[in-house]
This record gives structure tokens, sequence and C-alpha cells, in this order.
């Protein structure tokens, strides 16, 4: 499971790799529990950079933007050249050239007047019809969630213009998270965690009977989770014990321009969260089942047939156990783009870890509708930790803390670790966790990557491309190249577009 | 008395008619015939057109506008130089609305973004009317060069996304003019354009997924040719 390596104090188990148990129990005690509680932004940050600001703008008396050495200006029809340039004298400015498109005029100002100024005196003038400053357009759509300005990830694949296109996608399209789970629903819930010891040795007593606390992530919504279904403990509740998926799915589709928290790709399209990874609580609790090879591929298979148009598969392992390839992953997926589905699939950490084979994401140059992820940072080079490897198709933003710092990861709304991760530190501070506790965290990783490729490609099928191929074929023509020219083995095709994507292809642009 | 000198009168009167139109009276009164007045060495008629075209980037055309030919309509001038050289002059316009595609595996995928394609081609050609006093029907064959406007307008489109560009082409062209009176004519016309490396190679467009770059094709006309 390619769960966001580099969070804080995460703690590595093999718990994924532990075979079935005959499995604890799971008592649901209560469909509903208390709100989501919303502990805000939880690492410290610093502030975004200012943008790079040209010596071409100019602020004005009202903090508006506007070019400066130039205005608009529209004589009244029948106004003599001569008359124009006599005017314009009285304003220190000359005739520009002639434009295409336009009944005004732009025309140019010397001796550094204010064009705000040279304007209003234009405008008393009997003979122009109008007269203004260049003032600086900006795209339409910029999310008012306050916690946006830390989201450099949107910015760098063009999401603001995307969203002037396609404003967060289609209720019609249904995006499968098929992950740990993810925090949709309020729930109270009894588990027995049993006595188990920690990897570095450490013995932790059984906790017994538990109820524990579950809410859905403020920031997702709760009318728009569809199908869940849950391989781990084999129900249709699929809880996020470990916030990797509810940071995943927020990626995809937070919701958006609320005035609360972040942003999210596709922030209108119904989710189905499909839980086929089981965590550390997964495993105290004693889950029935665990995340192999045969529940990922299960899990992809309902997904498909429940309707899924867009499968993220943020999982993942790799050759270094000694492990083969997956033939019934691969099979699954096939399936699954048969039936409609466009797959991502996370292309793998290990970078920085001997490279070695991705086994879920090493196929996807073989299927057309599959699509396998690398990392950037905010700096648009290749995060340290990206697999490299002929499989890399695209990349997108995937957070790398060794570029920008504590902010460099992706940030979105997801259980508080603090309350959960209490198996992390000493035996004396080990308690039941509650999963009804929310905060904004970095994570880095493919999985946050993948996110991004799963969003847009929702956004892609809310605008009616729904086949597969088709996704995929979109997504590399319009990507950003970066790297060596040409597809390559650190990029893929290089870096997704949002803009670039949802125009797609006009004769000749 | 007054009958009678009516009558001896019309009689002269049909006589000398008479006289007048037989041959032998026209050899003893022979005078030079009227003569046309010559044909000026260079006439210029005004032409006005419509018809349709259709594109060699036919696959790229089909998968935009759901078509790969159109309606277009045109106007200009010919300049007939003595009997059988002429040069031409003509501006026509082909329009369509479609909508943006996504291009995979050959095939188009619509995505809802409605889309505005417009070309004007500028054509100047010359060629040779092969005419003779026996025919009414006139056949010529021309060659020329074509500046061709290209616009392509789409919604949510920013002014740097949208495009236009003029390139240079050439063509050349066949038809047969028929006289319908001294002062008006109709053509039919077919003409063949080529416009190369029109569209820009690499760029996200169906021209590039379709590897085709040039803007020319196919032209059928009808004019309406006014003027001697």
């Amino acid at each position: 499971m390619l769960v966001a390596a580099a969070v804080a104090g995460w703690l590595s188990t093999t718990a994924a790799q532990q075979p079935d148990r005959t499995g604890g129990v799971k008592q649901l005690l209560s469909e509903i529990n208390a709100p989501g509680i919303d502990r805000g932004l939880r690492d410290a940050n610093r502030p975004r950079p200012a943008p790079t600001k040209s010596s071409r703008w100019m602020t004005g008396a009202g903090g508006t933007t506007y070019l400066r050495d130039s205005l608009i200006v529209r004589f009244r029809p029948g106004t003599l050249p001569t008359a124009q340039r006599a005017m314009l004298a009285q304003v220190d400015a000359t005739p520009g050239p002639t434009l295409t498109y336009a009944d005004f005029d732009i025309v140019a100002l010397g001796g550094g007047a204010d064009p705000e100024d040279a304007a209003r005196r234009l405008r008393a003038q009997p003979d122009v019809e109008y007269a203004q400053a260049r003032y600086r357009a900006r795209p339409m759509f910029v999310p008012n969630d306050p916690l946006y300005p830390r989201q450099w990830n949107y910015p760098q694949i063009d999401m603001e213009r995307a969203w002037d296109i396609s404003r967060g996608g289609a209720t019609s399209v249904t995006v499968a998270v098929v992950d740990t789970g993810i925090a949709f629903r309020s729930a109270t819930i009894r588990y027995t965690g049993i006595a188990w010891r920690r990897e570095d040795g450490v013995a932790f007593p059984a906790l017994g009977p538990v109820d524990i606390p579950f809410a859905a992530a403020p920031d997702l919504g709760t009318d728009r989770f569809v199908a869940p279904r849950d391989f781990i403990w084999d129900d249709n509740l699929p809880l996020d014990l470990a916030g990797h998926g509810t940071h995943v799915a927020g990626t995809i589709g937070q919701l958006t321009n609320n005035g609360s928290g972040v942003a999210g790709m596709a922030f209108n399209v119904k989710l189905m969260p499909v839980k086929v990874a089981d965590d550390e609580w997964d495993f105290i609790f004693d889950s029935p089942f665990v995340g192999t090879d045969d529940t990922v591929a299960r899990g992809i298979r309902y997904a498909a047939d429940n309707g899924a148009n867009v499968i993220n598969l943020s999982l993942g392992r790799d050759s270094r156990d000694g492990g083969g390839p997956a033939p019934v992953v691969r099979s699954a997926i096939e399936y699954a783009v048969s039936h409609g589905a466009f797959v991502a699939v996370a292309g793998g950490n290990e970078g920085l870890d001997g490279n070695p084979a991705e086994r879920y994401a090493e196929f996807a140059t073989q299927i057309d509708g599959m699509v396998a992820v690398g990392a950037t940072g905010p700096d648009r080079r290749r995060a340290v930790y990206s697999n490299i490897g002929s499989h890399i198709e695209l990349v997108a933003p995937g957070g790398d803390f060794s570029q920008g710092g504590g902010t460099g990861g992706i940030l979105q709304q997801t259980i508080d670790l603090d309350l959960t991760e209490t198996f992390a530190g000493p035996v004396s501070r080990y308690t039941a966790p509650r999963f009804d506790v929310f905060a904004y965290f970095y994570f880095e990783g493919s999985s946050m990557s993948t996110a991004h490729v799963s969003g847009l490609a929702a956004l892609l099928a809310s605008q009616g491309l729904k086949d597969p191929a088709a996704i995929e074929a979109i997504l590399k023509q319009s990507a950003t190249d970066l790297g060596t020219p040409g597809r390559d083995n650190e990029y893929g095709y290089g870096l997704i577009n949002g803009r670039a994507a949802l125009r797609g292809m006009g004769v000749a642009r | 008395m007054t009958h009678l000198r009516r009558s001896l009168r019309c009689a002269a009167l049909v006589c000398g008619t008479l006289a007048l139109l037989s041959p032998s009276a026209a050899a003893q009164t022979r005078t030079p015939p009227p003569r046309p007045a010559p044909e000026p060495a260079v006439r210029v008629r005004a032409v006005i057109e419509a018809g349709a075209r259709t594109f060699t980037a036919s696959q790229s055309f089909e998968a935009v506008l759901g078509s790969h030919a159109g309606v277009i309509f045109g106007a200009g001038a010919e300049a007939l130089v003595g009997r059988n050289l002429f040069v031409s002059f003509g501006v026509s316009r082909f329009q369509k609305d479609g909508e943006r595609v996504v291009v995979a595996n050959g095939q188009a995928f619509p995505i809802g973004i409605d889309t505005t394609i417009s070309i004007v081609p500028i054509e100047v050609s010359a060629g040779w009317r092969f005419t003779s006093p026996r025919r009414t029907v006139i056949p010529y064959l021309g060659a020329g060069v074509g500046w061709h406007r290209y616009k392509e307008t789409s919604e949510f489109a920013t002014a740097d996304e949208d495009v236009q560009f003029t390139k240079t082409g050439f063509q050349l062209l066949g038809g047969a003019e028929w006289r319908a009176s001294r002062w008006l004519g109709v053509a039919g016309e077919a003409g063949w354009m080529s416009v190369p490396n029109a569209f820009p190679g690499g760029a996200t467009s169906a021209a590039a997924a379709f590897d085709e770059d040039d803007l020319g094709g196919a032209v059928f006309r009808v004019k309406v040719v006014i003027g001697r």
C-alpha cells in the first residue's frame, strides 16, 4: 500500500501482509454520532510565497491592478483622426497599433502618467465614448476555501482555468476510491482490541470491547457517497481507520468553494468508498480479511460492477519482498476498463529505495484506459521518492517535503492522526482511537498524485468522455512535457494539465 | 382619281422596298454594313459564386465539424485579356459550427465544447479560355495562388487559445462558362487547393492526432458572371 510514506510519525507495520484471520467482531451500535470535529490545519506552515510581480503592472488607489503606460479608449464614430490625436496629446498619449477584433484603441501613455487618471481626463472629452485603464483579468474561479492558498498543487496543473470549463464535474459521475475506506458517515461501532506486539518488540495489551465514534469528514459532505463496500470487514461500512483513503478522496472531490477548509478537483462527483486495504487499527481490531492482491482485485471488480466511471488505486506493492507480478489485479483492471472505468494507479514511492518494480503499476502501459502516475513536488520536479521506469505514463502533484519543506505536501482533510495513532508512542499513551475528529494534513506520495489524475478523469467523464482509452489519450496528449523532451521514464508524457485536458482538441489546436 | 393615285403610290413603295431587299439591288447600291464595335483588349467582369468544398484533412474536420465538407459563398472579379487569357480574383468564405473532441485510437469523442471554424481564401488565378465562335460554352483551365485565413474559436477560450492564421497555398481549377446573354454568363467550376503545413505539428489538435496538415481540398462552384 502506498500510504504516504512521509506522514510524520507514521508507523509501518506488516499488517497488510498478515494472513487472513478468523477475525474480530465489528458491531454497529449506532448509525448516528455527533458531527465530525474539524480541528483545522495541523502542521506548522509558512505562507505561500507571493506571486511574482511584474513591473508592467501597477496598483491603483482602489487596490486594482492594471497595466502601466497604456489605456483603452473608444472615440465616438465620426471623430476625425486629427481630433483623436489632439485629445490624446492632452494626456500625453499617442495612438497604438490597430487591433483586430476590437472596436476600440489601445493608446500608449508617455511620461509615466497614471492610466486611471489619464482615462478619467479622456472621458471628460465629448468625443470619447469611453476610456479605461487596462485592468488585469483573472481566472473566473478561485475557490474561496480558506486553506486553498496553501494548495500549490492546483495552480501547478492549471486547475483554476480548468474549473472555468468544468466547475467540479457532474453528479452523474462516480469515482471509486479503492483504498483504506473513507470517513463517509457517522456511526458508533464496537470493536474488540486484541493484544499485539509492535515491530520494535513493544507489547500492547488487549483493549477489549471498545466503542469507537466515527463521523463523516466535514469537508467531504455526506450525501455524495454511493455503493460503499468493505472487503476487509466484509460489510457495507468501509470506514477509514488509517486516514489515507479520506485524504485521497479529498483531493479527488473535497467540497470546494464552500468557505471551509480546502478544495478538491471534482467536487460535484459521487464517491464510492471501497475498502480493500487494512491498517494498524484493522489489525488491532482483528479484521477478518487483510489487503492482499485478491482483495484489491475484488474491490476493483466491485467498483466496475457498481458503475464507477473512474477507479482510483492509490495502492500497490513492490518487488522488494520477492513477490511476483499480480495477474489477479491485472485481470481485474482489464475487467474494469472493459466495463468503462478509467483506472489511475500509483507509480510507486520507492525511487530512493532501489526503485523496484511496482507490481500494480507495471502493466499500465499495456492497458489502454489505465495509467501509472508518478509524483511532482512544488517546484514541478519529480518528487525524490517517485519511482522511475518505463511504466510511468504521467506525473501529477504528489508533494515533496524535500522540495517544499513542511508545506511541500498535498494538503487535505483527514482523520486527526494525533488521536488515532496512539499505537505509535509508548504503551502508557495507548488508548482507543476516535475517528470523528479531523484536521488538515500535508501528505506526500504517488497516492496523492494518483488522486489528481482521478479527479481530472472525473471531470473529463463529466464532459461526456466515458471511454477509458480516450481519457488516457487526452491526459497524455495534453500533458506538459517535463524532463527530457518527449516521453521519459521520470515524467512519462509529462505533468497533467487540467485546462488543456478539459479543452480537448480543435482541428488546429 | 384620288383612289388611283393612292394605289400607285403604294405600288411604288412596295417595289422600292423589294428592290432594296433583292441581291441585285444590293449590288447596285452596296454600302459597308455597320461593323460591331471592336472588343476591348481587357474586359472586366464581376463574379458571384456559391458552392461546396471538401477538406484534404478530412478526418480532422469530420471529427470536429461532423463533416469534411461544407458550403461556400464568395465574390470576385475576372479580367479577360484578349480572347483567351483570364486573370481572376476571388474571396470566398466557409464557416461551420462543431464541437471540440478527444481523439483516441483514430476515433473522435466530442466533449461538449462548441467551436466555430471559418476559412476565408483569397485566390488569384490565371488561365486559358478555349473560345470558339461556334461555341456558346467556353471551357477554361487555370492555376493560381491563395491566401487562406483560418480562424477557430471555441467556448471558454481565451484569446491565446483561439486560433487564427493565414497560410499560403496554390490551386488548380477548371470549368466551363455558358453565355446566357451578352452581359450574363454562368459557369461551373471544379478546383483543387493545397495549403501545406497549415497545422503545426506536435500541438494537441485533431490535425496532429490524425497526422493531417493540409488546409486545402476540392472545391466545386457555380459562378454567375456579370459582364461581357
